[in-house]
This record gives C-alpha cells, sequence and structure tokens, in this order.
C-alpha cells in the first residue's frame, strides 16, 4: 500500500517537475540560452495565482488561460533584453541576465508578499480516493495539463512549419538564417513559449504549493535535473525525466531519510555525467 | 557615445602606465586600508568586512571564470567548507583557525577533483554552471541531517573573552576585516602571478580553443580540475574568517539564496578583467545595496531587492564588468588579449613571434567573450 501511495505521489510531484523541464529544455535546444530566471518565473506565476484569488475571489483556473497570455507577452519583452545583451556578451551576458532576472523576481516578491510562507485556501476541484489516498483535483488537473502541454509541445516541434524552424535552428542557426528562417525571431518566441509554460506552471500548481519568495531557485534546480536527465531540446524526453525524478524523490524519501530527497537528483545527475558526458554537452 | 568612449580612451592612453609598479600599488594600498579600517566607525567596518568577505569568495570565482571561463557556482560550498572546518574542529578538539584554514584547504581541494571532474570533463559552461548550482542547492540540507555537523541548527563557536589571535577570537571587527584586506591582497598578488605564469599560458590557451590546446600537449582537463581544485581552496579561507566573525557556522550563512548568490554577483560585477577586478565589485555592490535600502526605509526584503536592481543595471551597461570595461578603455596596445595557444593556432602568421614589449595580459581576454556563444 505505501509503495502506492509513494507512486502515486511521486507521479505528481514529477509532473511539476516535467512541466517546468519541458519549457526550460526548449529555450535550450532552440535559443541556446539557459535562462536562469526560468524557476522565477514559475514562482511569479504562484504570487499571481495567490494575487488574484486573494484580491479578487478568482480560482487560479480562472486566472490560468489571462495569466499564461500575460507571461507570453512578458517573455517577448525578456526576449529582446536577452537578445539585445547577447549581441555584445555572448553566453555569459545571458547568464548574467537570468541570474539578475531570478534575484529580481525573488527580491520582489520578497517585498510585497513578505518573507512568510504561505498557502491559497478554499480552491478545490474535489477528490478521488486512490489506493488508500486522498488525491486532490488540483493535482490530477496539474497532471493532466502536464501532459497535455508536452504533447503539445511534441507535436507543435515536429509536425509544424514553425516546430521546424525551431529545430532548423537548434540544430544549426547560420544554416537555418541561410534558408531564410527569421533565427532570432524563433529564438524569442521559444523563449516566450517557455516564460509562458513556467508562468502557467506557477498558476496551474499554486493550490497545492506552499509559496515562499525564493521557490524559483528550487524550481530551476528541478528544471536542470530535468535536462541533464531529458537531454538538452528534447520536450518528451524531459516529460519522462521529470516523472522519474518525481518518483525516485518520493520513494526515497518514503523508504529512506528525508535528505535523501534532495541527495538523489544529485546522485542521478552525477551518474548521468558520469556515463553519457556528452549529453550534457550539446550546449 | 563613442565620441565619449574615444575621448575618454585618448586621455586614459596619456596618464602614466603604473604597470611595472603594480606590487608597490597594491602594499600600498594595504598598509593605506590597513590603517583606515582602524579610523572607521564600528558601522562602516562592519560594512567594509562583508565587501571584504564577498571579495575574497568571489575572487576564487574570477580564477575560475577569469583563468578558463569556467562558471562555477559551487564556490560558496567550498567557503562552507572553511567555516564547518573551523567551527567543528575549534568545538571538538580545540584546533586553533590558523590550523583549521590548512585543514579545511585539503579538505576542499580533494572534494574538488571529483566535482571538477564531473562538471568540467566537457567544455560548456551551462553544463558547468547546472552541476555546481545543483550541488550548492543539495548541500544544505544533506548538512543539516549529519548531527556531528550540529543539524539544522549549526554550529557555535563558544567565546573566549577580549582579543585571543591564536583562536582568531576579537573584541572588535577590525582585526577581522584586516585579515580579509591580506587576505584579498594576497589573492590578488596570486591573480598577477598566475597571469604572468606558465599555468596562466595553459588556461588561457584551454580557454580559447581546447582542441588546439589538447593538440600542442596542454593536459586539459588536469589543468582545469587543477585550478578547479585550487579555486575550491582558496574559498575556504573566507569562510573560516566568517565563520569566526560570526561565532558560527550553519548553511543559512554561507548557502543561502542570498549568501549564494552575492558571492557571484560581486565577482560578475567586478569582473575577472583585472586582478583586482572582484575586490572593486565588491566594495561597489556593498556601498550600493547599502545606500539603496537605507534610501529605502530599510524595509524588510528591500536589500535583496536593491541588490538584485542594481546587478542588473550592471550585467545590462557593463557586461564584463567593471575592470572588463576599464581593460577595454586602458589597454594600451588595444585589443589584442594575452594570445593562447588557440588563438596563435588561428593566427595566419602560423607560430609567429609575440613582440618582446607584450602588455600584462589580463586575467581574462578582453574581447573573447562575445565568440563564447
Amino acid at each position: 500500500m505505501l509503495f502506492e501511495q509513494l507512486l502515486i505521489v511521486g507521479l505528481i510531484t514529477g509532473a511539476v517537475y516535467s512541466l517546468v523541464g519541458v519549457g526550460f529544455t526548449l529555450v535550450l535546444g532552440v535559443g541556446k540560452v539557459a535562462n536562469f530566471a526560468h524557476g522565477g518565473f514559475v514562482g511569479l506565476g504562484l504570487y499571481v495565482a495567490l494575487f488574484m484569488h486573494n484580491q479578487f475571489d478568482l480560482s487560479p483556473y480562472a486566472t490560468l488561460v489571462p495569466a499564461t497570455i500575460v507571461f507570453l507577452a512578458l517573455g517577448f519583452g525578456i526576449g529582446e533584453l536577452f537578445e539585445w545583451r547577447a549581441r555584445r556578451a555572448g553566453e555569459i551576458g545571458q547568464l548574467l541576465i537570468g541570474l539578475a532576472l531570478l534575484l529580481l523576481i525573488g527580491g520582489s516578491l520578497e517585498v510585497l508578499f513578505k518573507d512568510n510562507p504561505r498557502t491559497l485556501n478554499g480552491t478545490t476541484l474535489g477528490h478521488i480516493d486512490v489506493a488508500g489516498l486522498r488525491i486532490d483535483g488540483s493535482e490530477i488537473f496539474a497532471f493532466a495539463f502536464t501532459l497535455v502541454v508536452a504533447v503539445g509541445l511534441y507535436v507543435t516541434v515536429q509536425r509544424t512549419r514553425w516546430g521546424r524552424a525551431m529545430r532548423a535552428v537548434a540544430d544549426n542557426p547560420e544554416a537555418a538564417g541561410l534558408y531564410g528562417v527569421q533565427v532570432p525571431v524563433t529564438q524569442r518566441a521559444a523563449l516566450a513559449v517557455s516564460i509562458a509554460i513556467a508562468g502557467a506552471t506557477g498558476v496551474v500548481v499554486s493550490p497545492f504549493t506552499v509559496l515562499t519568495p525564493d521557490v524559483g531557485t528550487s524550481y530551476l534546480i528541478s528544471a536542470f535535473a530535468v535536462v541533464i536527465l531529458g537531454g538538452i531540446g528534447n520536450t518528451l524526453g524531459a516529460v519522462g525525466a521529470g516523472l522519474a525524478l518525481g518518483v525516485i524523490d518520493s520513494l526515497s524519501s518514503g523508504y529512506l531519510a528525508s535528505y535523501w530527497t534532495s541527495l538523489a537528483p544529485l546522485l542521478i545527475i552525477l551518474l548521468v555525467l558520469l556515463v553519457r558526458p556528452d549529453n550534457g554537452a550539446v550546449v | 557615445m563613442t565620441d565619449i568612449l574615444g575621448a575618454l580612451r585618448t586621455k586614459a592612453e596619456r596618464l602614466p602606465n603604473i604597470g611595472p609598479f603594480r606590487w608597490l600599488v597594491l602594499v600600498v594600498f594595504v598598509v593605506i586600508g590597513w590603517f583606515w579600517l582602524g579610523a572607521m566607525s564600528a558601522a562602516t567596518v562592519a560594512v567594509v568586512l562583508l565587501a571584504l568577505y564577498y571579495a575574497a569568495a568571489g575572487s576564487s570565482f574570477n580564477l575560475l571564470f577569469g583563468s578558463l571561463g569556467v562558471f562555477s557556482l559551487a564556490q560558496p560550498v567550498f567557503v562552507a567548507v572553511g567555516g564547518y572546518t573551523t567551527a567543528y574542529l575549534y568545538i571538538r578538539h580545540g584546533i586553533s583557525p590558523w590550523l583549521s584554514m590548512l585543514i579545511a584547504m585539503a579538505i576542499a581541494g580533494i572534494l574538488a577533483i571529483p566535482i571538477g571532474f564531473l562538471a568540467m570533463r566537457r567544455p560548456g559552461t551551462v553544463v558547468t554552471a547546472l552541476v555546481t548550482l545543483i550541488l550548492s542547492e543539495a548541500v544544505p540540507p544533506i548538512v543539516s541531517a549529519v548531527k556531528a555537523l550540529g543539524s539544522s541548527i549549526g554550529l557555535y563557536l563558544p567565546v573566549k573573552s577580549g582579543t585571543n589571535w591564536s583562536a582568531m577570537q576579537f573584541a572588535s571587527a577590525v582585526p577581522f576585516a584586516r585579515i580579509l584586506l591580506i587576505m584579498n591582497a594576497l589573492f590578488i598578488a596570486g591573480f598577477m602571478w598566475f597571469a604572468r605564469s606558465r599555468w596562466g599560458g595553459w588556461t588561457t590557451a584551454i580557454r580559447d580553443s581546447d582542441v588546439a590546446a589538447r593538440a600542442v600537449g596542454i593536459p586539459v582537463l588536469a589543468t582545469r580540475i587543477g585550478v578547479f581544485a585550487a579555486a575550491a581552496m582558496m574559498a575556504t579561507l573566507p569562510g573560516v574568517v566568517y565563520a569566526q566573525y560570526n561565532l558560527l557556522s550553519n548553511t543559512e550563512l554561507f548557502l543561502g539564496t542570498s549568501a549564494l548568490f552575492q558571492v557571484l554577483v560581486v565577482a560578475l560585477v567586478g569582473g575577472s578583467a583585472r586582478p583586482w577586478g572582484t575586490l572593486v565589485g565588491a566594495l561597489v555592490m556593498t556601498e550600493i545595496s547599502y545606500h539603496l535600502s537605507q534610501a529605502a526605509g530599510g524595509r524588510p526584503g528591500i536589500g535583496p531587492l536593491t541588490f538584485a536592481g542594481a546587478f542588473l543595471i550592471m550585467a545590462l551597461v557593463l557586461p564584463r564588468g567593471i575592470s572588463g570595461a576599464w581593460a577595454a578603455l586602458f589597454d594600451r596596445q588595444s585589443v589584442r588579449p594575452a594570445a593562447g595557444v588557440g588563438e596563435l593556432l588561428r593566427d595566419p602568421l602560423l607560430g609567429r613571434r609575440r613582440e618582446p614589449s607584450q602588455p600584462e595580459p589580463p586575467l581574462v581576454a578582453t574581447h573573447h567573450d562575445a565568440d563564447a556563444s
């Protein structure tokens, strides 16, 4: 019984990891940008949901679509910032901007919402009982949302014209440019989509997450772990890796000491780098 | 804008070249700093001490970043190794912090070898950043689970009354600040030596093109790991002093989110194009952050926010840091960075001898970052 319960909890945690990792891997693959602020936008999404809930009594699900659109627009703006900096300072400039944004988002959230942990109360989608475990509707929604986003992204990247352009840019930006692909626009679009997914992730997971201003950093770590494990630019790989990490997290904290939860992903990543060092060396 | 830069550059070219006297300048700086610290108010010393601590910790980051282009976020972990080593050895065995410095360096050096191997086995800034960030985030919960290291509370050092040099405990902050000042000066001197040493040449070659460096027989991975271990050993020293100053060693002090990023931010704002970059970056950022949070009325959380804001502005305006901008402005022989092997191989006149009167090779090549991506 315990095993099934841990497995379910792990899959739900893993779905969140996947969702965070999917956007991150997209932008790393296509834009070659390691957007350090990615986790920060998840944190921002969480607090947007909290704000809308407390101020306007809107449930996160009502906030989801408008918030995603706002994050998409914000993403294009951020893309402009990265692009502008990239022209002058390259990869390091992008790392700097990402880090600065991560810190700025964390700092702003701390000033606006204080340091103490917060939760969203009273948002419920009902619940079901599986294997003696009560699973909240919001968690099932998050799981389904992950699958929809991942499959949608996969289909877009594999089947559409825009996806083909993205793959071309990921493969060889110069050659793609010569064939008429608008490289900067494609990269910026990938970044905007990833930021929109990050923001939406925050909104979707807000009903069952404890909110703290520096939550962004821990999401960033999960994103990193998922990308290394799933392969850079591989959206389906990210989903698999996220779910696997979630289950490993849950099982290790259930059967071993609690600090294994943070040690397990590290060990897995180190193992992957030991066995397949080139997997991480794509960038 | 170009005109202003041009005018500044012309002015800069007329200034006397202090290059040959740089060791003298460093000594004068230390002497002035030593006495100045004695004359400061207690509040100012506390701020300067923080800046000196971040500068020393950030120097280890800039050693890696400047010489190899390696973006390591694990440096605060090694700072924490210093803090925990001194606290543990002092509490359990009464070992003097001065001796703990050596022991901590040895521990960090040994730890750094496997970490460096995994993080830098293949080139790529992002992979190293990923692995080292994950490491620095995974360490606090692991340390918190170890009873001998004080679990989540940390280790509190027993207080000795008055000034006790052997236990590195003082009634005021001034001696701590002076120790950190000397430490920074030693690091700067080390950078100046390193930039001209054979190792410096190797690291420049590896950073420029590791394939070319390997082709001419430079042991690429060994050099990378060696420099990583050296940087790790450096990082423990400010950790020891900071733990003694706070009479405490815990994960929040060394590895809390703000502590983690502040080390990085001062290093990046200072830049690694000149040996003094990190120190200037630390002083500038601490000063800006202090004044901005004072102006904002000291509201909780405003400190990190102003710090982040100042960092964003610096990242946008001076992506290679203050010393990078300085180097671009003052490099007499204009743009040519120290020629690494990689560069010589790319040179159409392959193997051409360099003129004997080259300027001091900067720790970071002036125009290389733009090519990195």
